[in-house]
């Protein structure tokens, strides 16, 4: 190895970052926090340009901060031509998809150091382990934040135990697929109609993040059926994260669990178990939770991005379009309501949309098709859910006669 | 109990390191042993000969040598925090050449925490900068382009805002 051994006059014009070799100018750029860092030394030369993208620096900067995004083997853009074919590939496609790939984390890595700016990610709950008194105890009722609405109590109960060291989970779905989350809050509900007013806390809080195993798509209908079914098993999800055990203490307000840093949700699914029961009934002696209101702070990643899971476990591709990004203002209008199709209480366009589903086959379990979807619900929704233009959609109605 | 052989060394024998312009530097063997590539040739040869380092001028070995035996006296001495503050200090007023010399001849004797130290403070010296700004600080020829200079900075429009991009632009324009 030569090395450089008098001090380098510095009028040679010589690169210094070049010369102390790929494993140190790694290093260095490893410590940078920041995309917009990254994004400069890009324009410095075309030297660096090549270098940042080729050693996936953007990549890199987010794993620093996101351990998750670890589990994108590879991202690209969607409505751009990515070859991986031939053993020939040519260095310029190369390049070409080497820089989309750069993009892409370089625009994540900006997306994911946003701070919070949803105050409830929750976009709707999907089950309860278990539910007293249904419909009048459902998880429904976390959502609303007092304790009482419409004249009437507002929270969920789990069934009674003897034995408190059984625990309850509350599985929500968030408002995107893709979520960073921050903090977790949940307000334990203190019956005010029971003497000694007592408060059905738990010990202690936990949260998971991850997805469905599968790809059925979830009906309301099925979602009713769901909230009120005892389901004590882990059900179909796998989850990405799991956070330490936060205690929660037997008070009536709204207690605040942050996470140790902030998660990316891979799949849209947070699960808040409670541990442990501390509140006996005093009708039956049987120890019950009880939760007035539940929400999570955090920022849902734009619409722009999605992902796919691989055969392999745990393992994901990352999707991004931009186009989807400046037609941002479109797709925020379309959810919010402006256009008659959507209910306005939906946060983005996917209960509507279920909703359709379920009118088109009502109760009926439908496989995720995209070439179905784009075929029986028309361009624009294609466009949110970023179906490519090219996918064949020759209607398979064979599939739903099934 | 009989004493631990190497701590025995440690306190007593002396590493001599004989750099390019053949001057001799001794030290400890504790000091010694903070770079790898020293505790490697010394555990096959010991430690009667002199180790050859030609590649290292004295300014730097005496920068290697200063680092290290701080730290071997730090080790369970000084506070983490206090340790940090020596290590910006060691490093604040050293000129671009310097500092790259250093990590060069700390990769070559694989003093791990020594090159970490060097790198952030080169990455400490390129946030927040100019891309311009970077390119006076590591003599660094600007071979890009107009047109991809145009596209790069389009692309990150974000990134360069701060620094005051339509006045650059501006200029840019007016050079022709």
């Amino acid at each position: 190895m030569d090395l450089v051994i008098e001090n380098l006059p510095l009028e040679n014009g010589n690169d210094l970052l070049q010369q102390i070799g790929a494993d140190n100018a790694r290093s260095v750029l490893q410590y940078l926090e920041t995309p917009a860092d990254l994004a400069r030394i890009s324009a410095v030369s075309r030297f660096w340009r090549h270098f940042v993208a080729e050693n996936q620096c953007s990549r890199g900067l987010c794993i620093k901060l996101f351990p998750e995004v670890s589990r994108f083997v590879c991202a690209f853009e969607i409505g751009q031509q990515v070859n991986f074919e031939g053993a020939s590939l040519s260095k310029v496609t190369e390049w070409k998809n080497i820089e989309r790939e750069h993009r892409v984390y370089t625009q994540l890595a900006r997306d994911l150091m946003e701070p919070a700016t949803e105050n409830n990610c929750i976009q709707h709950p999907i089950s309860a382990s278990s539910t007293d008194i249904f419909p009048d105890e459902s998880i429904m009722y976390t959502l609303h934040p007092s304790a009482i609405e419409d004249d009437r109590p507002s929270y969920w109960s789990s069934q009674g135990e003897s034995n408190s060291d059984v625990p309850e989970t509350l599985t929500y779905r968030l408002s995107s697929r893709l979520c960073v989350v921050h903090e977790v809050k949940i307000h334990p509900f203190q019956a005010y109609f029971q003497m000694g007013l007592p408060i059905y806390s738990a010990k202690a809080v936990r949260i998971r993040l991850g997805r469905t195993r599968s790809s059925t798509l979830l009906t309301s209908g099925m979602l009713d059926g769901m909230m009120s079914a005892d389901r004590s098993a882990s059900e179909d999800y796998v989850w990405t994260y799991i956070s330490p055990e936060f205690p929660m203490q037997q008070e009536d307000k709204l207690q605040t669990f942050r996470l140790p840093k902030p998660v990316l949700c891979i799949g849209g699914i947070l699960q808040i178990e409670l541990l442990g029961r501390v509140q006996r009934q005093e009708m039956d002696g049987l120890y019950y939770i009880c939760v007035c209101h539940a929400r999570v702070v955090g920022r849902p990643l734009p619409a722009a991005y999605d992902f796919e899971a691989l055969d392999q476990e745990e393992k994901y591709i990352l999707k991004y379009s931009d186009r989807l990004e400046c037609c941002g203002s479109l797709s925020e209008d379309l959810s919010r309501g402006s256009s008659e199709e959507y209910e306005a209480g939906g946060s983005s366009g996917w209960l509507s949309l279920s909703e359709r589903i379920r009118r088109i086959r009502a109760g009926r379990v439908l496989l995720w098709n995209q070439s179905i979807l784009k075929a029986l619900l028309g361009n624009i929704v294609a466009a949110i859910l970023m179906i490519p233009d090219d996918e064949d959609s020759d209607g398979d109605d064979d599939i739903l006669r099934d | 109990m009989a004493e631990d052989p190497t701590a025995a060394m440690a306190k007593e024998c002396k590493v001599r390191l004989k750099i390019s312009d053949d001057t001799i530097f001794e030290v400890e063997y504790a000091v010694a042993m903070q770079s790898q590539m020293l505790k490697n040739a010394l555990s096959d040869t010991g430690t009667d000969g002199t180790v050859p380092l030609h590649n290292i001028s004295s300014e730097i070995m005496a920068k290697v040598v200063e680092y290290c035996a701080y730290h071997v006296n730090a080790a369970n001495t000084i506070s983490e925090k206090d340790v940090k503050i020596w290590d910006q200090e060691f490093l604040k007023d050293l000129d671009q050449a310097t500092l790259f010399n250093l990590i060069m001849a700390t990769q070559y004797m694989v003093i791990h925490n020594l090159q970490d130290l060097i790198c952030q403070t080169v990455a400490d010296r390129i946030k927040d900068k100019s891309a311009e700004e970077v390119r006076e600080i590591f003599n660094i020829q600007n071979d890009l382009t107009p047109e991809e200079e145009e596209e790069i900075r389009h692309e990150n429009q974000w990134a360069f805002e701060e620094e005051g991009w339509p006045e650059i632009q501006e200029e840019v324009r007016l050079e022709g």
